[in-house]
């Protein structure tokens, strides 16, 4: 399983939705790495890059109004880091579309996905909860 | 090429690998080396450019690289393949991204280029200085070093 509850941050709402994102994650990553025959990958990533998408958009939204609510300091920055992963993500989906044969860019993207989710929890989203939890603004 | 260019690089290296994966690092001996060449299997070459210049290299282990992605991905890895390499890789461009943060506390502004994945041990990668400071690594996962050479620009 992908999740930990390491990466849990404390704040109840937060800490539900990332698991929910990194069960999707999981699921994806099975069908980029798993063996099914093209046509049914294709569709299940297909699907899943849109569903992962589209909850990426509303976790993203809801955290940025818990930021809102508590006047985190470091909002904006946050806010570019959420929208520059959702350009990506986009670019990515489309480039897909049009060459889904490419294992490559798909391997290649996965890879970076795993990475810089994790990383986001456990770096950016931490000092988020520990501004909200220890009052902590470092 | 100036001792004090580690630390930054050498804090984000710790910072993000406790964090991310709960690893926990040991430093070796440190050396300085005329040639910038791999001594490992999964090598990232990270570029740094602005008031700095030069190059950053983390060398892992293949052990070591597949340990990390299996402990994030919660799943196996057999080889080095695009999948891994790109997971460490981002890996290695976030830990240059906080060390170019540690740099600018230190007034320094410079900037990172994308990361570039080299396999195989013993490739000689060219440099902005004639010396290397070669930093090797450990940690439970395995070993890997870092290489840098930077030099104010």
């Amino acid at each position: 399983m992908l999740w930990k509850d390491s990466y849990k941050l404390g704040v109840e709402a937060v800490d539900r939705q990332h698991e929910e994102l990194f069960k999707r994650l999981h699921k994806f990553l099975q069908v980029v790495r798993g063996d099914a025959d093209k046509a049914t990958r294709q569709e299940e990533i297909e699907k899943t890059l849109t569903f992962m998408g589209e909850y990426v958009v509303t976790h993203f939204d809801s955290e940025e109004a818990i930021q809102k609510k508590y006047n985190y300091p470091k909002r904006k920055e946050h806010h570019q880091i959420h929208e520059e992963f959702k350009t990506e993500v986009g670019e990515f989906a489309e480039e897909f579309s049009k060459n889904p044969n490419d294992d490559d860019l798909l391997q290649e993207f996965s890879g970076r996905l795993l990475t810089w989710l994790i990383s986001h929890v456990t770096g950016e989203d931490q000092k988020l909860a520990d501004y909200i939890t220890k009052g902590d603004d470092k | 090429m100036k001792a004090d260019y580690l630390n930054p690089i050498y804090q984000a290296t710790t910072n993000v690998l406790k964090s991310m994966l709960n690893l926990n690092v040991e430093k070796g001996q440190l050396a300085v080396r005329e040639a910038f060449v791999s001594t490992k299997k999964a090598n990232i070459n990270i570029g740094v450019t602005g008031e700095l210049e030069g190059t950053i290299l983390f060398s892992f282990s293949e052990e070591m690289a597949l340990a990390m992605v299996e402990e994030m991905a919660g799943m196996e890895m057999k080889e080095l393949d695009k999948f891994v390499t790109s997971a460490i890789g981002e890996l290695a461009n976030i830990i240059s991204g906080n060390a170019m943060a540690n740099f600018s506390e230190n007034n320094y502004d410079c900037d990172i280029v994308p990361p570039q994945i080299i396999i195989g041990a013993s490739k000689t990668i060219s440099t902005a200085t004639d010396q290397v400071l070669y930093v090797p690594l450990h940690t439970s996962m395995g070993d890997f070093d870092l290489n840098i050479s930077i030099r104010e620009n």
